[in-house]
């Protein structure tokens, strides 16, 4: 116990940033893993990107999108302690000289990532270049939280055009590839967008790792709900990935997967968002 | 002439919960003796000695099992005392008694070779060491005992890690801190019990009860460190950096798959990932705990072990009809007699020499059948004793919306791949010699992690047994230095 929260920023209208005390992580923690994280007693286990380790604690973008981040959003301040979180998970990826490194995102959790991937990739020796997609203009987070520090070239798209760029990462990504300036690509966020990506770095031969996002539970290989297509082999996300090669994966099969509790999901938080209407905090 | 004392051939019963009112919640469905019919029950017990009693050459953590009982019964008119004397003897051997009470196999074991077996029933020695357990922790009885256990040391024989907060671990833990070591267990989730408590139901161990037996390991000293993963957040060379010795106790944790067609379909889990969510995240209370769990009408579980069992009987608890699927027949089901009997009381059903060969699903990618190959079995044993079984070539097709596979585990590699220098078997399990040390000097390993797969009880017998060779080891490392 004892892992206080230090910070607490809103991002955009979706998401909002997170700092916890969590030494046993950040004193460990490297590029490409994960932590779990619970609010409370009677929360869920919640898989979380890290957007920076350091000083003994760890930051994270967090989306208000179901009944556990809504609660951390409006029920957890500056000072409270959440009941566990653990890590790092997963394996890390290979920090190494690559050449023109590129790190693609359109949501919450590869947000965190590119940051934390590119300023890495960039300390080794690379051309760092961020894509960063959002939906629109009240979604772009404030321009200290996106990866522009660590990246040589930025590019921030809204699939509606609101801001930046107008469109999405793979079309900013298509021309680059274009331009014979990709050496590997990184990449998260949607996984109907992996998919995509998936298909449009195939054909050329770039090497293609993102963060196969499936529903966990216990985040160290020991239930099997993560599991994957890949390769034609049975992997698990949380032990095996969650940077995975695009290539590889049953992009189809992940998709149905993770939205196995959709229903379930759903319930949760019209109930609790009931819960705080009637209590009066939205 | 002197008069023997009358032997009573029939065990005095233990009252459960009713079928009806059991499966509606997750209520523990035994509930014990009291003093008096414990009374009854150990009286019963003829008191072989202890050089050859074959019930404590059963246990695989060898205790005492005639003292307890001559314990209990030389008190009848003061239990409070009877059980102080009881439980003292127990302790010797096994810190956690209410759990070995409640989740041996203890007809295969203690209970076995019992000599009242031969003619009648045999003493039942699982639930009498569960009431002595129960009735200490009720009555205030623990604390006492506990100040005398503590007695033996202030920590500073040395130091020792213990990954894995399982049987094998918090047992290994138990033993040393009674030597007078400083131990620390490392654990990986959110609470500890391992096994214990994402495995096994309520309905079977109470959380709250295996709860007090961990705050007592506290008592004695042990500390826990939650949400600590070895190999990920701490290295096994670090923990040797700041340890004498190192237990290993991480247990089979990764489970095994059907490699067939429609494994990743929807409403297919693992025993793991059904239980995990029901138990430690009490998915069952869901919305009012967060964590979901979705069952539809008609379940099959795959599989015959304790694990099967858990699964079904929980699943029937969701309000599923449960079908239990196993490819061989019912003698060779190696769950426990007593949780096959609950299960099928509370009516799960069972079909024999089913072997799946395919999950198939619906429009929206959720099982809706599973497709299996009808089996023969053969009058030729393998080496587990049990008969062979071959493909007929009949197929039959079963409907269900919920599939649960329960046909077991192999260890996680977590520290073996970190840890190199660690040798580990084909199957995943480490390597270790007579005393339990693996590869690496002064790290030792016990329970599933070195089996595959077996018992609570052996995983606790492994835990005791690492902790005496840890004891001599670090003694031995003491005298050199």
């Amino acid at each position: 116990m004892g892992y206080v929260i230090t910070k607490k920023e809103n991002l955009s209208a979706i998401d909002f940033f997170m700092e916890v005390e969590a030494p046993h992580i950040a004193r460990s923690w490297k590029v490409g893993q994960f932590v779990v994280l619970i609010p409370d007693e009677k929360g869920e286990r919640v898989p979380m990107s890290v957007y920076y380790a350091k000083d003994g604690r760890i930051g994270m973008f967090i989306r208000r999108h179901g009944k556990t981040t809504l609660k951390l959003w409006y029920e957890f301040e500056v000072g409270d302690e959440l009941l566990s979180v653990t890590g790092p998970l997963g394996k890390p990826i290979e920090v190494k000289h690559y050449g023109n490194v590129v790190f693609v995102s359109d949501a919450v959790c590869a947000q965190a990532e590119s940051y934390a991937t590119l300023k890495a990739m960039k300390e080794a020796g690379n051309y760092t270049i961020a894509i960063q997609t959002f939906e629109n203009e009240a979604n772009v987070y404030p321009e200290r939280y996106l990866a522009k520090p660590v990246a040589d070239e930025h590019y921030l798209t809204t699939e509606d055009g609101s801001v930046g760029i107008k469109g999405h990462y793979l079309d900013v990504l298509r021309e680059l590839i274009e331009k014979d300036k990709v050496d590997i690509v990184f990449g998260g966020g949607k996984l109907g967008s992996l998919k995509k990506l998936a298909e449009l770095t195939r054909p050329y031969g770039i090497p293609t790792i993102v963060t196969v996002r499936q529903i966990m539970v216990d985040g160290t290989g020991m239930c099997g709900s993560c599991r994957v297509l890949y390769g034609g082999e049975i992997k698990f996300a949380c032990r095996d990935g969650p940077m995975m090669d695009a290539h590889k994966i049953d992009w189809d099969d992940a998709i149905k997967r993770n939205a196995r509790f959709a229903e379930q999901e759903k319930i949760a938080r019209e109930r609790y968002m009931a819960e705080l209407r009637a209590r009066g905090v939205v | 002439m002197a008069v023997k004392p009358k032997l009573i051939k029939e065990r005095i019963p233990t009252p459960e919960v009713p079928v009806e009112e059991r499966v509606k919640s997750f209520v523990e469905v035994n509930l014990g003796y009291d003093f008096a019919s414990a009374l009854k029950e150990a009286e019963r017990c003829i008191q072989c000695p202890p050089e050859y009693a074959p019930c404590i050459k059963g246990c695989p953590v060898h205790i005492n099992i005639p003292g307890f009982l001559k314990a209990l019964r030389e008190n009848p008119d003061n239990p409070d005392e009877a059980v102080k004397n009881a439980l003292r003897v127990i302790w010797n051997d096994n810190t956690l008694p209410a759990v070995t009470g409640r989740v041996c196999p203890q007809e295969e074991q203690c209970e076995a070779p019992c000599v009242m077996g031969k003619v009648g029933d045999p003493i039942n020695i699982g639930k009498l060491e569960r009431f002595v357990a129960d009735y200490a922790r009720k009555h205030g009885i623990e604390e006492e005992l506990l100040r005398e256990f503590m007695a033996n040391g202030d920590g500073t024989k040395g130091r020792v890690a213990v990954v894995g907060s399982g049987p094998a671990g918090l047992t290994c833990a138990g033993e040393l801190a009674k030597m007078g070591y400083e131990v620390t267990v490392f654990e990986a989730l959110h609470r500890p019990g391992g096994v214990l408590i994402y495995g096994i139901p309520e309905f079977r161990l109470p959380k709250e009860i295996l709860d007090k037996e961990i705050a007592k390991l506290r008592e004695l000293g042990v500390e826990i460190k939650l949400d600590h993963i070895v190999g990920k957040t701490v290295t096994l060379e670090e923990l040797l950096g700041e340890y004498d010795a190192v237990f290993i106790g991480t247990g089979a944790g990764t489970p095994k798959l059907l490699n067939i067609p429609g494994i990743l379909l929807d409403r297919i889990y693992t025993a793991n990932e059904f239980l995990t969510r029901i138990n430690l995240m009490k998915a069952y209370l869901f919305p009012e705990y967060d964590e979901p769990i979705a069952v539809g009408e008609k379940t099959i579980v795959i599989g015959a072990g304790n694990t099967a069992m858990d699964a079904a009987r929980s699943a029937l608890r969701l309000g599923t009809e449960v079908t239990i699927a196993y490819r061989r027949g019912r003698e060779d089901m190696t769950a426990r007699i007593e949780e096959i009997h609950h299960a099928e009381e509370e009516g799960v059903k069972f079909e024999f020499f089913l072997n799946p060969v395919e999950f198939i699903g619906d429009e929206e990618g959720r099982v809706k059948a599973v497709k299996f190959e009808k089996m023969r079995p053969l009058e030729e044993r393998d080496r587990k004793g049990k008969r062979k079984i071959v493909g007929t070539g009949e197929y039959v097709t079963l409907e269900a919306d919920t599939v649960i596979i329960a046909i077991g585990l192999e260890p996680n590699r977590i520290i073996s791949e970190e840890a190199t220098g660690l040798k580990t078997n084909p199957d995943g399990t480490l390597v270790v010699d007579e005393n339990l040390m693996t590869s690496i000097p002064g790290v030792f390993a016990g329970g599933d992690a070195i089996r595959g797969e077996a018992t609570v009880i052996l995983a606790m017998g492994d835990g005791k047994r690492a902790a005496k060779a840890i004891d001599a080891y670090i003694r031995r490392k003491k005298a050199n230095a």
